[in-house]
């Protein structure tokens, strides 16, 4: 007799492996991408196996029946950041597992979650810039140098914003990205403004730092998940290695000595 | 005294703007940007005013301790936004980040390729003190969020009971 809640392995082996891809490539860590497909597998009476890699997704789906099976992988092409997509799919886990929806309900929810629109590009802008204002008034700067490191947040998170949309490298966009807020910031210095260069230099270039993979890594290193938890992190080191070049580079450009 | 505790509290407050910032930068949901800004206050808070209340306690220790509370508080606040603990714990401790530190290490490398004779010995001494700092910091920071989120190995911290 079939269950009520029987579902396809073919239909449904593709759908989880658009969710598992969907959760890496916004960033999800090794453990929530497994947790997360696991569960809603098990909703549907399945068992899974999962080998998740930093940038692809294997998986074999067993059902009750030896003859309900599915094996196949994804890979995308680059992560990035996306909390929205993270705490959709996190709902509409829990959702599955309370309510069983059908196969379609969750492809809709999935394609909504994937389209849903961003910050405006503005908002964004205006508040990263406060933040990169915000770090600099932390580490001891005044109001001045707060309002410039302001500027210099807001145009290099629009090379980024500009760069990421051309599909450029993502370290050539963390490095040209850094190189124009700590050339503005050398403008200003050089201009004989009285900037305290140290705060604005170092604060400039904050909002490039990769949080998300730094945190992943170490989560993925304690999980036991090493192989991706050590590409994560050198993720990390070739951007912070970018943002340093940047900044010597604009050291070299108007001749600071440091 | 009194103005020091202040100098905390606002420092702690401009903290949350920063933790705000890379909320939006990362598209976290609209419902969850104001526990992320007191997420980020709560990690500044915390550091500055136990690297003021604990003498000799370094800023690896207070970082280490900021980061292990914001953790723990992310996991009653994703109960009650319905969302992953790591969408309030990533984006407060990053305003924790040593910048400083990294850029006077790396001022110390490229001063050291260079040709600098008599001071080599005070510029690197001074160079791998601010590497090692800039390296633990960020060590504690992650190591301080993700600790109170893997200390059971349930599936979710959905399942986790306080009584």
């Amino acid at each position: 007799m079939q269950v009520p809640t029987f579902v396809d392995a073919r239909i449904f082996g593709p759908l989880l492996l658009d969710i598992g891809i969907a959760l890496l490539t916004a960033g999800a860590s090794s453990r929530r991408v497994r947790i997360t497909m696991v569960r809603i597998a098990a909703a549907y009476e399945y068992e899974l196996h999962v080998d998740i890699a930093p940038k692809s997704i294997s998986l074999t789906l067993h059902g009750s029946n030896a003859q309900e099976a599915f094996t196949g992988t994804r890979s995308t092409a680059g992560v990035g950041v996306n909390f929205k997509i993270i705490s959709g799919i996190s709902r509409l886990s829990w959702t599955i597992t309370e309510k069983k929806w059908s196969i379609n309900e969750i492809r809709n929810e999935l394609n909504r979650l994937i389209n849903l629109p961003g910050y405006p590009q503005l908002v964004v802008l205006l508040v990263v810039g406060i933040a990169g204002a915000a770090f600099c008034y932390t580490f001891g700067g005044d109001t001045f140098e707060m309002l410039i490191t302001f500027g210099a947040t807001f145009c290099g998170l629009l090379v980024k914003q500009y760069l990421a949309r051309k599909s450029v490298n993502p370290y050539f966009c963390t490095y040209l990205s850094a190189l124009m807020a700590a050339l503005l910031i050398g403008a200003v210095y050089k201009a004989g403004t009285g900037l305290q260069l140290e705060h604005a230099f170092t604060t400039s270039v904050l909002f490039l730092i990769p949080g998300v993979p730094m945190i992943n890594s170490f989560t993925d290193l304690i999980e036991g998940e090493i192989l991706n938890g050590i590409e994560r992190g050198f993720n990390v080191l070739i951007h912070a290695l970018a943002i340093a070049l940047a900044l010597s580079t604009v050291m070299v450009i108007y001749n600071f000595q440091g | 005294m009194m103005n020091e505790w202040f100098d905390v509290g606002i420092k702690a407050f401009w903290c949350g703007f920063a933790a705000l910032g890379f909320g939006v930068l990362f598209n976290a949901p609209r419902r969850t940007l104001f526990a992320i800004w007191a997420g980020g206050f709560l990690a500044g808070f915390v550091k500055f005013a136990s690297l003021q209340a604990i003498p000799g306690s370094g800023v690896i220790f207070c970082s280490f301790i900021a980061a292990v509370i914001v953790g723990i508080a992310s996991i009653p606040v994703a109960h009650s936004r319905h969302v992953p603990p790591m969408i309030f714990a990533i984006p407060s401790v990053i305003p924790l980040v040593p910048g400083v530190f990294a850029y006077r290490t790396m001022l110390g490398l490229m001063k050291l390729t260079g040709n600098i004779g008599s001071e080599y010995s005070q510029v690197l001494s001074d160079t791998v003190h601010n590497g090692v700092i800039t390296l633990f910091v960020i060590m504690a920071l992650s190591l301080g969020v993700a600790v109170p989120l893997h200390i059971t190995t349930k599936d979710s911290v959905k399942k986790i009971r306080w009584k």
